[in-house]
């Protein structure tokens, strides 16, 4: 049986650890269900320097030492990656995740360590690849979904691996492997509604993988459908993802049963009051399943004991609960008042929304099938069911302009939104990655690894795709949005329309694009 | 301190904690990470740790 070590890479340095990496939980599952001996190492939970890390890769011979994560790991995946060549020059390193998706080609030669790579799900391709540990074998090309190094170094592209149709045959995550008492229950709150603070011991739950829509600042890396190989000039075969004109789409739910089933477990194992449902995009699943998904995850949610019990003080005020509380994502047009009502009565706290903006001419672009009317209704039907909307805003869309960023800050005060934007920006394997690569190239002089070292949850400005503003500029009005400083923005409109010749009266844009037609939704 | 390793089989070697104090715990770290977070306006502080003493024109 192999031998293998994960190492979950630290991410979001500049914040305490709060999520167990999921896929790195239910590949250990399915790692020891096949009989291999297994090892975590969550270097994200731990957040140790080098020498633990040294001690961990020599107190066994591994066979395999696995890592993955997003993209934004990359600095930390560059570090462990070559103490762990050193440290243990006979295992195979083998990195997946959509750090490795994205960029499959430039990642191999970025980390010279890395022996293979895994492209897209790993739930079938790693234990064959274990399987191959077993068998003595390292003829890594021979299994698809994976990139690795043939002679001379060259990369072999193995063929694509299909998506897993039966999710409810994956194991439950290997919670136990990972810090829960040390390190995340500690770090269980969520402020992003009152229960989510009070949770004190929280886990995430991932019930779906992909979604419909096709968001142009999204990416999904090959979980959703989305993943295209193509053969290029030179006979390379090349990953694509979204790409203007070519969406595909493949969306997958667990049953209702398999998600509570898991969510009772995890109350009943570790005592968790609080699930953050971790999916792309719950009402997408709702609205394919017929309307029937998250209704039956709510009735379960009773029948399994689990919907939340309230005790009230003398003067009526919720005092405590048992139970387990609950969170995830909602969309603006998919979302139904009835839904939001059934969701609440089970728990439901909280729902992110990516409102993204409230200017019309902006969410046109965006290929997200909402508008701002369908925000603010949104917003109103999940307030009165009593669940906190979380409105999630972006700025520097490459369409941004003066009209809309008052039209957001407008939105704003009318809705008593407190918001710090997150800047627009172009993560590899999003189709504005596709389309504004060439850009990212020339803000990074060349160095496309320099823009992925630097790429981290957009709350700091990393390559722009605005065609009107700056990274200088998207900062400056960003600081004036939230200070609802209309003066200055006025001001600086003037300034800019002067640098850039374009007169009072016309459009304060440098935006040209007579494609106003984009697909909201991609074909199955 | 709990095993930095979690899995199903005994590992050859333990992992053992660094001996060094962990910085984060002591009184200096403290201090600049609760100033960190009140950042702006009349609170300021000097990061200890990245002052560059080398400086020639220090005096």
């Amino acid at each position: 049986m192999a031998k293998v070590l994960f190492i979950n890479p630290v991410v979001r340095e500049e914040d305490v650890p709060r999520h167990v990496p999921y896929g790195i939980a239910l590949l250990a599952a399915i790692a020891i269900e096949k009989g291999h001996l297994v090892q975590v190492f969550d270097q994200n939970a731990w957040r140790t320097g080098e020498e633990v890390l040294r001690q961990v890769l020599a107190a066994d011979r591994w066979d395999m030492v696995g890592l993955g994560g997003i993209t934004t790991t990359y600095g930390s995946v560059k570090r462990i990656v070559r103490v762990a060549r050193e440290v243990c020059p006979e295992s195979a390193i083998v990195l997946g995740g959509g750090i490795l998706t994205s960029l499959p080609y430039e990642m191999m030669t970025w980390l010279p360590e890395v022996d293979v790579g895994v492209v897209g799900e790993a739930f079938v391709t790693f234990p064959e690849m274990l399987s191959m540990i077993d068998e003595g074998r390292r003829d890594w090309h021979t299994v698809l979904g994976t990139i690795s190094r043939g002679e001379g170094g060259r990369l072999i592209m193995a063929g694509q691996r299909p998506l897993l149709h039966d999710l409810d045959s994956l194991p439950f995550p290997a919670w136990d492997l990972f810090p829960l008492e040390e390190v995340y229950f500690p770090n269980s709150e969520v402020l992003y509604s009152e229960e989510g603070m009070l949770a004190s011991r929280r886990l995430d739950i991932n019930a779906s993988y992909g979604c419909s829509l096709i968001c142009r600042f999204c990416y999904h890396l090959g979980i959703a459908g989305d993943m295209r190989y193509e053969t290029d000039a030179e006979g390379r075969t090349q990953v694509h993802f979204d790409e203007p004109g070519t969406y595909t789409r493949h969306i997958r739910y667990h049953s209702p049963e398999y998600v509570v089933r898991l969510a009772r477990h995890a109350h009943d194992r570790y005592g968790v009051n609080f699930i953050g449902f971790l999916d792309e995009n719950l009402m997408t699943m709702d609205q394919s399943s017929g309307r029937t998904w998250l209704k039956e995850i709510c009735r379960l949610w009773h029948e399994y004991g689990l919907a939340p019990k309230y005790e009230y003080d003398d003067k009526g005020e919720v005092k405590g609960w048992t139970g387990v509380h609950w969170s995830g994502t909602s969309h603006a047009t998919l979302c139904t008042k009835e839904i939001l009502k059934v969701m609440r009565e089970a728990g439901c706290s909280h729902l992110v929304y990516g409102y993204e903006s409230f200017a019309p001419h902006v969410m046109k672009r965006i290929g997200k099938g909402a508008t701002p009317k369908t925000n603010i209704r949104s917003f109103f039907w999940t307030l009165e069911a009593g669940i906190r909307p979380v409105p999630n805003q972006i700025i520097g869309f490459p369409n941004e302009d003066f009209d809309s960023i008052r039209q957001n800050v407008k939105a704003w005060e009318e809705l008593g939104i407190v918001v710090k934007p997150h800047f627009a920006t172009p993560y590899p394997g999003s189709e504005w990655y596709a389309v504004y690569r060439d850009s990212i190239l020339e803000q990074y002089g060349g160095d496309l690894e320099a823009f992925v070292f630097e790429l981290g949850d957009a709350s700091k400005i990393s390559a722009t795709i605005s065609h009107n503003f700056n990274a200088v500029e998207l900062v400056g009005l960003r600081d004036m949005m939230l200070n609802f400083d209309y003066r200055h923005i006025d001001e600086y409109e003037k300034i800019w329309r002067r640098n850039h010749r374009i007169p009072d009266g016309q459009p304060s844009t440098l935006y040209r694009d007579a494609d106003d037609t984009a697909p909201a939704a991609a074909a199955e | 301190m709990s095993s930095y390793l979690k899995g199903n089989f005994k590992t050859e070697k333990e992992v053992r904690p660094p001996e060094t104090k962990k910085e984060a715990d002591d009184l200096e770290s403290r201090f600049e990470r609760a100033a960190l977070k009140r950042l702006g306006g009349s609170i300021a502080f000097v990061a200890k740790k990245k002052v560059k003493w080398t400086l020639d024109d220090k005096g």
